[in-house]
């Protein structure tokens, strides 16, 4: 199967794409950008299409709620996969549907709770509950959009307390029985997971900077040699942010900047093990020239063919 | 409710209260939020900000997305900061923020702080017109149709109009304050005359081809385009505008691309 490289197609560069149609193998949109029943964005999105296959990757369909997917969503999804026949449709393993009471809500004994949607990707547990809840969500989109979907693994910022007596998996175990009862492949988000790992590390590794990396890049690694490649469908890489504050620092996957160079080495390796999956260069604040996000995909190829020798310090760090 | 519902409740109420002490605290039950733990460096409450503070950045753009004329007026701090307040008053309800921010006019309204700038309101709806109006679904001229102009009688034929087409009474000059700040027509200091003189306008909203537009209903023309909306024949609309001047309407609304066609009512 032969390698293909996208990049997130961005308002930015909605025209000049259009005008250059630079080699490209796909372009990924936000979903829900294009959800409106017609308009400018469509018909951008369309035109493109006639150029390119397009992978749709939504942000909004919260796969992990226990309150179920929205309808309308689905509608919407289903419909725009319909027009745009995309290569791929995909998602992440969060939720951002639940039931509050908000603040204009009256209070006392009248108060009601209503659904909302945190507009983020928020992250579940990974304990047997939710994937039984991630599971059933998958089947339903799956069953309505008549094709397997990919779920996206996430960043995330917050840590779920093991409940007694609930059944607690590893990220991994989550993700592969995810993909193994449902059939969906999994979206492999390399700069996620160095995320997380850069905030995992115990704060007197963070002191250290190389260090702090270092124990990173090992700890992505042992992730990515533990998910079993025929599940994975798709790779993705972007750039992050640091953020110093009282305590140290935290890692944003803020998609604003160029992938890291540690990204990229995980990335060579993800590529050597999940032979033939596309990769998608993601870019979605501070969007810089086409030309800058074109040179990324260029990198993505050439690091696909690393020589193994160069990957020895990752695959054994 | 399983765990699992509770936990999620627990979390997205955390990040729409506001203040957020009291769900902050509930969360804790399920979320590492205070205990420091040696093992992991990122804690939970830096988290809990991370999230609320992109939740803040995401209300901004979608609402400046939608209102950059309100955005104008009240500069960006104070727009920022209502943005915020209206996020947590009435989050999303849909996972596509383009639905999100409908309720800001009703808000502004309510708002004591903005009292004193009662044509907000009003300015906020007509934008809201004009974004619900860019996504509206496609409709293609039927020129060919205009015949039917002149060989039916307007009792029995019906105007198709462009998309999201939309008619808007305000007892402010809210057309000229849009259209003044994005197309600088008219002039800004115009637009500030005719808000100190209190000039109410009537807005229609439409969308020529790709592009939403306003501007001010000429007479009659309010009272036309609503009872057409309404479904309305030709006929029963004229009636009712009785101020239309419909032979210099008809081709100006054409060539504008208000009026994309006719149709025939068939009588049972």
């Amino acid at each position: 199967m032969a390698r293909t490289f996208g990049i997130g197609w961005r308002h930015p560069h909605y025209r000049e794409l259009l005008e250059r149609r630079p080699a490209l193998d796909f372009l990924e949109v936000h979903s829900e950008n294009f959800f409106a029943d017609g308009g400018a964005a469509l018909s951008v999105l369309l035109r493109g299409r006639a150029h390119y296959p397009v992978s749709l990757h939504g942000v909004g369909l919260s796969l992990g709620a226990a309150m179920g997917v929205d309808a309308w969503h689905l509608d919407k999804l289903a419909r725009l996969v319909e027009r745009v026949e995309p290569v791929r449709v995909s998602d992440h393993a969060s939720f951002a549907r639940a039931c509050i009471t908000p603040a204009s809500a009256s209070t006392g004994a009248n108060a009601s709770s209503l659904p909302v949607h945190a507009a983020d990707l928020l992250p579940i547990p990974f304990n047997r509950a939710a994937l039984d809840v991630l599971c059933a969500n998958v089947q339903v989109v799956q069953e309505r959009l008549k094709r397997p979907i990919l779920v996206e693994n996430l960043s995330a910022y917050l840590r779920w307390k093991p409940s007694s007596g609930d059944a607690w998996l590893g990220e991994v175990q989550f993700l592969t029985l995810l993909a193994r009862r449902t059939g969906c492949q999994l979206l492999v988000d390399v700069n996620n997971l160095y995320v997380n790992a850069l905030n995992d590390q115990p704060a007197i590794a963070h002191a250290d900077t190389a260090a702090w990396a270092a124990c990173a890049v090992a700890a992505c690694t042992g992730w990515l040699n533990a998910i079993p490649p025929a599940y994975v469908g798709e790779l993705h890489v972007a750039g992050h942010c640091r953020v110093a504050d009282e305590h140290g620092g935290i890692a944003i996957d803020d998609h604003g900047s160029p992938v890291c160079a540690d990204v990229w080495r995980l990335h060579a390796m993800a590529s050597r093990r999940f032979k033939g999956v596309p990769t998608l260069v993601e870019w979605d604040t501070d969007v810089p020239e086409l030309d800058i996000l074109l040179a990324e995909v260029q990198t993505a190829r050439i690091n696909t063919r690393r020589p193994d020798a160069l990957l020895q310090s990752v695959t054994r760090p | 409710m399983s765990t699992l519902a509770t936990q999620q409740n627990a979390l997205v109420a955390a990040l729409f209260s506001w203040p957020a002490e009291a769900a902050v605290k509930n969360l804790a039950d399920f979320a590492d939020l205070s205990t420091p733990c040696a093992a992991h460096f990122l804690q939970g409450q830096r988290g809990l900000r991370a999230y609320q503070a992109n939740g803040h950045a995401l209300a901004e753009r979608a609402l400046l997305a939608a209102y950059p004329v309100v955005a104008q007026l009240l500069g960006p701090e104070s727009f920022a900061a209502l943005a915020r307040a209206l996020w947590h008053a009435h989050p999303p309800v849909r996972g596509d923020l383009a639905e999100w921010g409908g309720l800001l006019a009703a808000f502004l309204a309510h708002d004591e702080q903005l009292q004193d700038e009662p044509y907000l309101a009003d300015t906020a709806s007509l934008e809201w017109a004009l974004h619900l109006c860019a996504g509206a679904a496609d409709q293609a001229p039927q020129p060919s149709s205009l015949r039917l102009l002149t060989q039916h009688d307007p009792a029995e034929i019906q105007l198709q109009l462009a998309p999201a087409c939309q008619v808007l009474l305000s007892g402010w000059p809210i057309v000229s304050i849009v259209n003044a700040h994005l197309m600088a027509t008219p002039e800004l200091d115009l637009a500030g005359q005719k808000l100190r003189l209190r000039v109410a306008e009537t807005a229609l909203v439409w969308r020529q081809l790709q592009q939403p537009r306003c501007r001010e209903a000429v007479p009659g023309e309010g009272d036309l385009v609503t009872a057409l909306l309404a479904g309305a024949t030709l006929g029963q609309a004229l009636t009712g505008a009785p101020a239309l001047d419909v032979a210099a309407w008809l081709p100006m609304a054409v060539k504008s691309g208000l009026l994309l066609g006719v149709t025939r009512q068939i009588s049972q």
